[in-house]
């Protein structure tokens, strides 16, 4: 029987305001504003993509035509080859770095994140509510605040500079484990889990073939963002592997082990040609810094273009996941 | 916050068998490490234990109060502009077409694909004077090089600025998630009650998201305080002492890989991890925002 439906409605109509001056002069405020702020979003971005069809200038003051011009698409393919010509840096290694690290971590996110939000829902047990408070302090706490701990802990451990001193904190995401509890305590999961209960299923089968199956949505969204935090870590990995890995015993200093960089840490060593290295004693405030140079001296264009590669794989996730970010959906799960 | 214990859930031991993995992860990522620099935090240089001696001492070095200075004035400059920003800018673009929302929306997003190193590259080349997009502003201050751009007192604003330029984005969808949930007959109430945009957004919606708004700010001021990439991208390319110990963080890091002093540091890196969990624990229970059952 379809229930019945009735809907009241009163409409008013309300009449649009008659148009002032005042009520246009806000009009025209509320729009400059809108268009400053995203002028102030976009151009940087707009910039960098332009940059990487210029010749770019090598030094300070040689400008090559207007910051916001486009230079060619050939002049792009030139660059390209540059970069990956081996003479800047280990770009190749330094992204498969990132891939293998970022995607390690991943698949640890979602391996045990997912059964883990699963038997917080469906299974009563001792510490049940512990484990709960603990996940949410966690996922509150901004992850910068375990670096410190986790490198001083690699370093009692001696697995600075091993790839598992960053996967291990990558696969670490309590959001997606609050996610998906709360994605499987809802009274549709439990009813679907009980029916197959019945049906003979042991604990294993119910998840496998009935949980599993349901939770593609949220595999999506721990999946994108725990890529996302992961490629754009900086701090873990330049603990793990800069500050620290470069570091023996007792003060020595030993080579850095670049080959095994991801790629935010690659890159940005190669931008800052004037840093100073890990254990070098610290110099007075320089006064004579005229601009960014890479270590090989190539201009501005190909380290636009360098910067624009880093972040290529994290820009293509978030384009692809954009309608569904951008819908504010992902915080709905919240209210 | 209320955890209850509902009649469905099923008393059975094989949950801890779902459980065990991300357990031991958390242990071996989150708990030991906590507990390993606590235990660094609380003992002497030659292993024993020292009471608080590590945190007075620290509290006492010549680099640690303005480390906390800067990050103050830091903190000051970027909070202010997330809760008058991001909330003017979400009720404005609330208000406004759907499409062109989710247009204007997209642009803001767009900079979080370059959190954390790549921004803070970007923003170098932004403000150095010749190349940049903004050379006219550049100019106009009477920046020649880049170390004008990157002058002390200017690292503050800088700082917020990038911090800014690639967080907000995610905070206006936050927002914008958080407006879209009101009721439509609300609105709709207020505008037959002859209430007009201003009025609508200051006693109609504002109210309505002001958890979020203090969910941002606690989580903003918790994550601030943990600035890093930030000063050190910028204390590498400028190769300036005085920005090797800029933040909290970097001051913890410099004290133990120059000076070896492990103690130290751990003291450093609790006195900042209680900050955040206090942070955590405020939005856990007092926002709301974060329930536990359906």
């Amino acid at each position: 029987m379809r229930p019945l439906n009735i809907s009241l409605r009163f409409d008013v109509s309300v009449t649009p305001q008659p148009w002032t001056l005042a009520s246009g002069l806000r009009r025209l405020v509320l729009w400059a504003v809108l268009a400053v702020v995203a002028v102030f979003f976009a151009v940087p971005i707009v910039w960098l993509l332009l940059e990487t069809t210029r010749a770019g200038q090598t030094g300070p003051d040689s400008q090559v035509g207007a910051p916001l011009a486009f230079g060619s698409l050939h002049q792009l393919v030139q660059n390209w080859q540059v970069l990956f010509s081996g003479l800047v840096g280990q770009i190749g290694t330094w992204l498969a770095n990132s891939a293998l690290y970022s995607g390690s971590g991943v698949l640890i996110a979602v391996g045990l994140g997912v059964p883990a939000g699963y038997g917080l829902a469906t299974f009563d047990f001792f510490g049940r509510r512990l484990l709960l408070f603990a996940t949410m302090i966690a996922m509150l706490i901004p992850s910068t605040a375990l670096v410190l701990p986790l490198v001083l802990e690699a370093h009692s451990l001696g697995m600075l500079s091993s790839p598992l001193a960053v996967i291990l904190p990558y696969g670490f995401f309590p959001f997606g484990v609050y996610i998906a509890y709360l994605y499987f305590n809802t009274p549709r999961v439990f009813g679907l889990l009980a029916a197959a209960r019945s049906d003979g299923c042991n604990e294993w089968q119910a998840f496998r073939h009935v949980a599993l199956p349901l939770s593609t949505p949220i595999l999506g969204l721990v999946v994108v963002l725990d890529f996302i935090a992961s490629w754009t870590n900086y701090f873990l990995p330049w603990g793990m592997y800069l500050a620290f890995g470069c570091a023996g015993s007792a003060g020595t200093t030993i080579a850095c082990q670049t080959t095994r960089y991801p790629v935010t840490l690659g890159v940005a060593q190669q931008l800052m040609a004037g840093a100073p290295a890990p254990f070098a004693i610290p110099q007075p405030a320089s006064v004579t810094l005229q601009s960014l140079q890479m270590q090989t001296n190539a201009p501005a264009s190909v380290e636009a273009l360098l910067i624009l590669v880093s972040v290529a794989p994290v820009i293509v996730v978030l384009v692809i996941a954009q309608r569904w970010i951008a819908s504010g959906r992902l915080q709905g799960i919240f209210v | 916050m209320a955890i209850r214990r509902k009649p469905q859930l099923r008393p059975r031991k094989s949950g801890y068998l779902f459980v065990a993995p991300y357990v031991a992860l958390l242990v071996v990522v989150g708990i030991y490490p906590v507990g390993y620099a606590a235990n660094l935090a609380l003992t002497s240089f030659t292993a024993h234990f020292a009471g608080l001696t590590n945190f007075i001492n620290s509290y006492h070095d010549y680099q640690f109060v303005p480390a906390f200075e800067n990050i103050g004035k830091f903190l000051a400059i970027w909070l202010t502009a997330l809760v008058v920003l991001v909330v003017g800018l979400s009720l404005v673009l609330h208000s406004l077409n759907r499409r062109v929302s989710a247009a204007f929306r997209f642009v803001f997003y767009l900079p979080a694909a370059l959190a954390g190193s790549a921004s803070v590259m970007l923003w170098l080349f932004v403000l150095q004077p010749g190349d940049s997009p903004w050379n006219f502003i550049l100019r106009w201050l009477g920046y020649k090089t880049l170390g004008d751009s990157l002058a002390p007192g200017n690292l503050p604003v800088i700082f917020a600025l990038i911090a800014f330029w690639t967080g907000a984005g995610s905070w206006i969808v936050v927002m914008h998630g958080a407006l879209a949930t009101i009721p439509e007959d609300l609105l709709e109430a207020a505008k037959l009650d002859g209430a007009g945009w201003w009025r609508t957004a200051v006693h109609v919606k504002l109210p309505l998201i002001q958890r979020w708004i203090a969910y941002m700010l606690i989580g903003a001021f918790a994550a601030g305080t943990q600035l890093f990439v930030e000063p050190q991208l910028v204390s590498e390319a400028t190769a300036a002492a005085s920005n090797q110990t800029w933040s909290p963080n970097q001051l913890a890091v410099f004290l133990s890989f120059h000076l070896d002093n492990f103690n130290y540091a751990a003291a450093i890196s609790i006195d900042l991890l209680v900050v955040a969990l206090i942070c955590a624990a405020v939005i856990l229970m007092r926002t709301g925002l974060f329930k536990v059952g359906h």
